[in-house]
């Protein structure tokens, strides 16, 4: 039996801008019940704040929430083991939270078929991630659709800030997959890809077919 | 492009143009603010533990701005039209020196002086379409001119290396965040006050 192995913060993520969660490693824990303890204290303040919430996001991890949630500040993150032969504490993890967001994917893909002078082309729609607050500018998301027939290489358009795109120059009577992501203007990650939506072109185009 | 072409008679943009085209700068100050930073940080940052040290707060501090979402949709529009004001004419001066002090630097690289000369060019064109913004948005309103005084060149311009390379490590880092939440705060505007909060 001994005193615990170090734990490690892992990874913190922000699926919104608003709130965030810290999940961590623990070390070994030496044969013994081991307790952990995250704690954390935020830029320009003294006071050494305890996690607010080890349930919320499973084991391991803290949620802080929109209460415990500051934009443009350093929090300074630390995990500590203890158990009856002693403590191991991480290093430190620094956290400013404008640049750990990384959201949900966008919803309600709909591709559909369409004609343009006369050439077919596949308009694709979809919506911004419920949590996401795009609709007041809280939160600014571009999005990127990639495109592919089975068995092929997916091809990937950067699409900017709009939630529905045009692709001309495809091959009536192919089957395609589609699915779109989205990160942040600036900071963060790029989301999770959305469900597969497979659409199928008709292979010999007339207007009658719409 | 200018915002009123000459020659133009009673040309008047509209609220929302000024919007777009501030938005527009912001969002390109803060790329380019967020860039400078992260090249600085890899050539002269690496190992030093700078970011310990960083969390001494800016020279922008004492403007108490909204650090999340909800304290910022509280605040009236004009209260934060100010503020964005207020930051943006308290990086005039450290501005208009870390063009010069940046190229004392050792091996500055040219992409680090054009990035700050150009920061520079477009914040004074950014602070100058938002006193239009306040002008349109409180006509008549001279308006108390808040800012933070930079009191940071003489650290710029220290002899030891360390203590001077965190100097400008510190004033990147603040400089990326400040840009970040004028960027913010825009897009918020914009969407509050031209999209009527529905963007």
């Amino acid at each position: 039996q001994s005193a615990p192995g170090k734990p490690e913060i892992m990874r913190c993520r922000s699926p919104e801008k608003e709130t965030f969660t810290c999940w961590w490693k623990p070390g070994s824990d030496g044969g013994l019940p081991t307790n952990y303890t995250l704690n954390y204290y935020k830029e320009g303040e003294e006071l050494i704040n305890e996690c607010p919430d080890y349930k919320t996001a499973g084991p391991n991890s803290c949620y802080f929430n929109k209460k415990h949630t500051s934009l443009w500040t350093i929090y300074n993150i630390t995990v500590k083991a203890t158990n009856r032969m002693g403590s191991s504490i991480s290093d430190p993890h620094y956290v400013d939270v404008t640049y750990i967001v990384q959201p949900d994917p966008p919803m309600n893909v709909i591709p559909a078929v369409g004609i343009q002078d006369g050439k077919p082309y596949l308009l694709v729609k979809w919506s911004p991630p419920p949590l996401a607050d795009v609709r007041s500018g809280w939160l600014t998301l571009i999005y990127e659709l990639r495109l592919k027939t089975e068995g092929e290489e997916w091809e990937t358009f950067l699409v900017g800030q709009q939630t529905q795109y045009k692709i001309f120059s495809l091959n009536p009577g192919n089957k395609y997959i589609v699915q779109i992501h989205c990160k942040p203007d600036h900071h963060g990650a790029w989301s999770e890809w959305s469900q597969e939506k497979y659409i199928q072109l008709p292979s010999d185009f007339r207007m009658k077919d719409l | 492009l200018p915002i009123c072409p000459s020659g133009s008679v009673n040309c008047q943009v509209s609220l929302g143009e000024l919007f777009d085209r501030a938005v527009k700068l912001s969002h390109y100050i803060h790329f380019l603010s967020s860039e400078m930073f992260n090249e600085f940080d890899e050539r002269y940052a690496q190992g030093r533990g700078f970011i310990t040290k960083a969390v001494n707060g800016c020279h922008t501090a004492s403007l108490t701005t909204p650090e999340d979402k909800e304290q910022a949709q509280q605040i009236h529009h004009e209260d934060l039209l100010n503020l964005v004001l207020g930051v943006l004419r308290s990086w005039n001066d450290p501005l208009l020196h870390l063009v010069t002090e940046v190229q004392r630097i050792k091996e500055a690289p040219n992409t680090i002086l054009w990035k700050a000369a150009e920061i520079e060019e477009q914040n004074k064109r950014l602070l100058e379409g938002m006193e239009k913004i306040v002008g349109r948005v409180q006509p008549g309103d001279t308006g108390n001119e808040v800012y933070s005084r930079w009191s940071g060149l003489p650290s710029l311009q220290l002899a030891d290396e360390d203590s001077r390379l965190f100097a400008f490590y510190n004033l990147l880092h603040c400089l990326r965040r400040d840009s970040h939440k004028i960027d913010n705060y825009l897009k918020l505007l914009k969407c509050r006050l031209i999209h009527d909060s529905n963007c």
